[in-house]
C-alpha cells in the first residue's frame, strides 16, 4: 500500500476532540435552561441511537443518532421562546457525540475510524443546529410580538438547515474517504448525495418526533418510529436488491473460468484495475458501475469457444466481443454494459486513420486493464513490464489518458 | 364468453355498492375544506397511480396510509365523505390505461369507495370519543380507532379483491408468496396514518413531514417490488445465457419450471415454497453452462464417460451461484435433481449418499424427466406422453418419489394438453430416427 497522503488517525486528533466535548459540556451545563437530568437522558438516548447504523448505497454508514440530533433543537427551547437554547443543545450534542465515540471505542472499534465518524458527526450536527437557530431567529425578528409567533417559521428554519446537513455530511465523508482510500473527490462527493433519501428519513422523522413531543409525549415515539422502522426494512430492500445485480453479475463473469476457457480470476481482477482507473479518471458513481460490470462480462462471449464448429473456422476478438456484447443485450438492465463490450476490443486509433471520438471511455479502460492483467497473468511479465506494454501501446492501440491512470493506480497500489 | 358475462356481474355490483356509499354519505356528511381535501386527494391519486408490482396479481401503494390521516384531519363528520371521494382519484391505474380494460377500473371504483368509506366511518366513532375525552385519553382513543380503521381497511379491500380475483380469475390470492410479509406492514401504515392524522388537527406544522411519510411508505412498497424485480432478472439473465449457450434446451427450463409449480400445486405448496420451486427449477441446468458445448449437443449416443460428465453438471450450479445468496436454498434444490428415490445417483450439497432427497428435488427430477422424454434431443425423437408417464410409473420407488409421480400425472391431465410426440412409443425407434437410420413410418 502506498503512503496515504494525510491521517485521520493521528493520535492528538482523537484526543483534542474528547478534550474539546468534554470541556463544551463543562462550560454550557451551567448555561442550560433545560435541566440537567432531562439532558442527561437525550445524551444517553442519542448516544445508544448512534449505535445503530444503517448503510446507505454509497458505503456510507448513517446513525440512528441522526433522529434525535435533528429533534434536539427543536425540542430544547429557551424559556417561553421557539428558538432553541444554544447551551441545552450544545451540551446534548457534545454529550452524546463523545459518549458514542467512548462505547464504541470499548467494543474496539478502530480509532481512527470513530474519531473520524464522531468530528464528521459533531460538525453536521453544529451546522444543522446554527443554521436551524439563524434562520428562524432571521424569520421572527419581523413578527411584531417576538416567539409567539407562526409554528411554520420553525417548519422553514428546519427545511434549510436539514438541506445543509445533508450536503456538509456528503461532502465531509467524500473529504475523508478520499484522504484514506485516495479515491476522486468529484465521485466520493456525488455517491455520498446520492444517500440524501435515506438522510432526509432520518432528519424528517426527527423532526416529527421533535414537533410532535409537545402535543403527544410517548405517543410522538410511535408516531416517528414507525415510519421510521417502514424506511429502515426499505433501505435494507434496497441495498439488498444492488447487492442482488452485483452477486449475478459476477456469478455470469465466473462462468468462462470455470468452464476453463479463461484465466481464473481474470475477469475479477481486470474489473477492480478497470473500477480504479475510472474512479482515477473522474468518472461517475453511475460510469464507474458501468466499467466495473462490463469489464466483468468482457469475456462472457468466451462461453461459445466450446462450440467446436468456431474452433474450427477461428474467431476474432471482435467476433467474442461481439458474442459476449450479445449475451449481455440479453439482461434488460444491462442494455447500456453491451454496448461497452461489444467495443472493448477496439483500438484507441488505427495507424494512419482519425480516431473515432465515439469510443467509449469504459470500453478503452477495460481494453487497458484487461491487456495488463494478461500480460501479468498469463504471460507471466512482471508489473513493471507489464505496464511497459501498455506505454508501447499508448496513442495506438491504448488511450494515453488511460494508461497515465493506470500508472497512478498501480504506484499507489504499490506494485511499481 | 363466461368470464365476461361474469366480469361485468361482478363489476355492475362493485360499482353500485360504491355508488351507494357515495349517495349515503352525501346525505348523510358534510365535505370537508376544498383545500386539505386537494391536498390529501392529490397525494391518494399521485400514490394509487404509482403503484407498485407485489406480486403476479397484485398491485400496491401506501394509500392506507394517506387514506387514514385524512379521514382524521377532516374529523367527524366530513371524514368518510372525504375519503371516499379520494378514492374515487384512485380507480384508475397506469396500467389500466396502457391496456384499455374497463373491469379493473369499474371493480376499483367500487371496492375503493366502499373500503375507504367503511374504515372512515369505524374511524369516526372513535374519534368523537376522542374528542370528548380530551386530554391523555384523546391519543388512546385516536391510536385505537386508528388501529381498528386500519384493520378494517385492510380486510374489506383484501376481501373485495380476493373475491373478484376467484369469481373472475378463478384464482387464489392466497397462492401468491409473501401476502403473510405485506398485510401486516400495510395495517401498521395504516396505523401510523390514523395517528400523523391526530398529530396534524394538534400542531399543524407536521403536515409537510406528513408527506415525506407518505413517501417513505412508497419508498418501503417499491423497494419490495424492486427487490422482486432483481431477483426476477437475475433468473432471466442465468435462463439466456442457458440459451446462447445452447439453442437446444430452448423452452426447456421454462416447460421445467412449469410443470414443478403445477406438481408443488397438487401436492399443497402454496406462497413462497411454490415460488421457490419454481425458481430452483429455473435454475436447475445452470451448470451446464461450465460442460463442454460438443456434449450437450452430440449427435447419437453418449459414452458413459461422456455421461458422466454431463450429470456433473447439477454439481457446477454450486460453484457458478455460490456467491447468489438468495439463490442459495433454490440451488440446494438444483443441485440435487439427478439424486434417485432411493438413495442413489449423483446429487451436490443437498443430497447426503443413501438418503431421501427432498420433496422438491423429487419434483424437479420428475419434471425434468417428462421434459427430456416428450420432447426432442439431438440424440432422440420426443416420445409420447403415455410412454414418459409409464416410464415414469415404472421407475416409481426407484429413481422416483412414488407420490410425486402420481401427483405430476394428476397435474398434468389437469391441464388438459397433451405432450410429446403422438405416435412414438419406442425409445429405439426414437433414437434410430434421430440418427436417420430409418424414416418415420419405418
Amino acid at each position: 500500500m502506498g503512503e496515504p497522503r494525510f491521517r485521520i488517525g493521528l493520535p492528538f486528533v482523537p484526543i483534542a476532540a474528547g478534550v474539546g466535548a468534554v470541556a463544551l459540556v463543562v462550560l454550557l451545563l451551567p448555561q442550560a435552561a433545560v435541566s440537567p437530568i432531562v439532558l442527561a437522558i437525550w445524551a444517553l438516548l442519542f448516544a445508544e441511537a448512534g449505535l445503530v447504523r444503517v448503510p446507505a448505497a454509497s458505503g456510507n454508514r448513517l446513525s440512528l443518532a441522526f433522529i434525535i440530533g435533528a429533534a434536539m433543537p427543536i425540542l430544547l427551547r429557551a424559556p417561553d421562546s421557539f428558538l432553541p437554547d444554544a447551551a441545552s443543545v450544545g451540551v446534548v450534542y457534545a454529550a452524546g457525540v463523545f459518549l458514542l465515540a467512548i462505547v464504541r471505542l470499548l467494543r474496539h472499534d478502530d480509532l481512527s475510524r470513530v474519531s473520524a465518524d464522531g468530528l464528521r458527526l459533531g460538525f453536521g450536527l453544529a451546522v444543522y443546529a446554527t443554521v436551524y437557530s439563524l434562520v428562524l431567529l432571521s424569520l421572527e425578528i419581523s413578527v411584531e410580538v417576538p416567539w409567539s409567533a407562526d409554528p411554520w417559521n420553525r417548519f422553514a428554519s428546519f427545511a434549510v438547515a436539514a438541506a445543509l446537513w445533508v450536503i456538509t455530511e456528503a461532502g465531509l465523508w467524500a473529504l475523508m474517504t478520499e484522504a484514506r482510500d485516495g479515491i476522486s473527490k468529484r465521485y466520493l462527493w456525488l455517491l455520498g448525495l446520492g444517500d440524501w433519501m435515506v438522510m432526509l428519513s432520518l432528519l424528517a422523522t426527527g423532526a416529527l418526533f421533535g414537533f410532535a413531543w409537545d402535543e403527544m409525549g410517548m405517543w410522538a415515539i410511535l408516531v416517528a418510529g414507525l415510519p421510521y422502522a417502514f424506511a429502515h426494512v426499505a433501505f435494507f430492500r434496497y441495498l439488498e436488491a444492488r447487492s442482488t445485480y452485483g452477486q449475478t453479475i459476477r456469478a455470469l463473469s465466473r462462468i468462462p473460468e470455470v468452464a476453463g476457457l479463461s484465466l481464473d480470476g481474470h475477469s475479477d481482477r481486470t474489473a477492480g484495475l478497470a473500477v480504479e482507473t475510472a474512479q482515477e479518471l473522474g468518472m461517475t458513481p453511475r460510469e464507474v458501475d458501468e466499467v466495473r460490470y462490463a469489464a466483468l462480462m468482457h469475456d462472457i462471449g468466451r462461453i461459445t469457444l466450446n462450440e467446436p464448429n468456431i474452433l474450427r473456422r477461428g474467431f476474432t476478438d471482435e467476433d467474442l466481443a461481439r458474442w459476449g456484447a450479445e449475451i449481455v443485450a440479453e439482461a434488460p438492465y444491462l442494455r447500456k454494459v453491451a454496448g461497452l463490450v461489444r467495443r472493448q476490443h477496439e483500438p484507441y486509433r488505427r495507424p494512419g486513420e482519425e480516431r473515432d471520438p465515439s469510443l467509449p471511455m469504459a470500453s478503452k479502460i477495460i481494453k487497458a486493464a484487461s491487456a495488463y492483467d494478461q500480460a501479468s497473468m498469463e504471460l507471466g511479465f512482471s508489473s513493471l513490464e507489464a505496464l511497459e506494454v501498455l506505454h508501447r501501446g499508448a496513442a495506438y492501440d491504448f488511450d494515453p489518458n488511460v494508461v497515465r491512470a493506470v500508472r497512478k493506480v498501480l504506484t499507489r497500489r504499490g506494485v511499481v | 364468453m363466461a368470464r365476461r358475462t361474469t366480469k361485468i356481474r361482478v363489476a355492475t355490483v362493485y360499482a353500485l355498492a360504491g355508488a351507494g356509499m357515495l349517495a349515503y354519505l352525501w346525505s348523510s356528511e358534510t365535505p370537508p375544506p376544498l383545500g386539505l381535501w386537494a391536498l390529501f386527494a392529490a397525494a391518494f391519486a399521485f400514490l394509487d397511480w404509482r403503484s407498485v408490482e407485489v406480486n403476479e396479481r397484485l398491485l400496491m401503494s401506501p394509500t392506507v396510509m394517506v387514506a387514514l390521516t385524512a379521514a382524521v384531519a377532516f374529523g367527524p363528520g366530513h371524514a368518510a365523505l372525504g375519503v371516499a371521494t379520494m378514492a374515487v382519484l384512485g380507480a384508475v391505474s397506469a396500467r389500466d390505461v396502457r391496456q384499455r380494460r374497463l373491469f379493473q377500473p369499474v371493480a376499483n371504483f367500487g371496492q375503493m369507495v366502499v373500503t375507504a368509506g367503511t374504515s372512515a366511518l369505524v374511524l369516526e366513532q372513535f374519534l368523537v370519543r376522542a374528542e370528548a375525552a380530551g386530554g391523555g385519553a384523546f391519543w388512546s382513543w385516536a391510536a385505537l380507532g386508528s388501529a381498528a380503521a386500519a384493520i378494517v381497511y385492510v380486510v374489506v379491500n383484501y376481501a373485495m379483491v380476493a373475491f373478484a380475483v376467484r369469481v373472475v380469475f378463478r384464482q387464489n390470492l392466497k397462492a401468491w408468496s409473501h401476502l403473510g410479509e405485506l398485510l401486516p406492514s400495510y395495517v401498521a401504515m395504516g396505523f401510523v396514518g390514523g395517528l400523523l392524522g391526530a398529530t396534524i388537527t394538534r400542531t399543524e406544522v407536521v403536515l409537510p413531514l406528513v408527506f415525506i411519510v407518505f413517501l417513505i411508505g412508497y419508498q418501503n412498497i417499491a423497494s419490495f417490488g424492486q427487490l422482486r424485480e432483481a431477483h426476477a432478472a437475475t433468473l432471466r439473465g442465468f435462463v439466456k445465457a442457458l440459451e446462447a449457450k445452447d439453442l437446444y434446451t430452448r423452452g426447456h427450463t421454462e416447460r421445467v419450471a412449469e410443470f414443478s409449480a403445477l406438481t408443488g400445486q397438487e401436492l399443497g405448496f402454496r406462497g413462497t415454497r411454490l415460488e421457490r420451486l419454481r425458481w430452483a427449477a429455473l435454475i436447475h441446468d445452470v451448470g451446464k453452462l461450465a460442460v463442454p458445448r460438443e456434449l450437450i449437443r452430440k449427435r447419437g449416443r453418449l459414452t458413459t464417460d461422456e455421461y458422466e460428465e454431463l450429470q456433473r453438471h447439477a454439481h457446477m450450479v454450486e460453484e457458478i451461484l455460490a456467491e447468489v445468496d438468495f439463490l442459495q436454498p433454490m440451488v440446494e434444490i438444483a443441485s440435487a435433481h439427478h439424486a434417485n428415490y432411493d438413495g442413489s445417483g449423483y446429487g451436490g450439497r443437498g443430497h447426503n449418499e443413501g438418503q431421501r432427497p427432498s420433496v422438491e428435488a423429487s419434483i424437479l427430477a420428475v419434471a425434468d424427466a417428462f421434459d427430456a422424454m416428450t420432447s426432442t434431443r439431438s440424440y432422440r425423437m420426443a416420445l409420447s406422453q403415455s410412454y414418459a408417464f409409464s416410464e415414469l410409473r415404472r421407475n416409481a420407488g426407484k429413481q422416483f418419489d412414488p407420490e410425486v409421480v402420481e401427483a405430476f400425472i394428476r397435474a398434468i391431465e389437469k391441464t388438459g394438453h397433451t405432450f410429446g410426440s403422438p405416435f412414438l412409443d419406442d425409445p429405439e425407434q426414437a433414437r434410430l430416427l434421430a440418427e436417420g437410420k430409418v424414416d418415420a413410418h419405418g
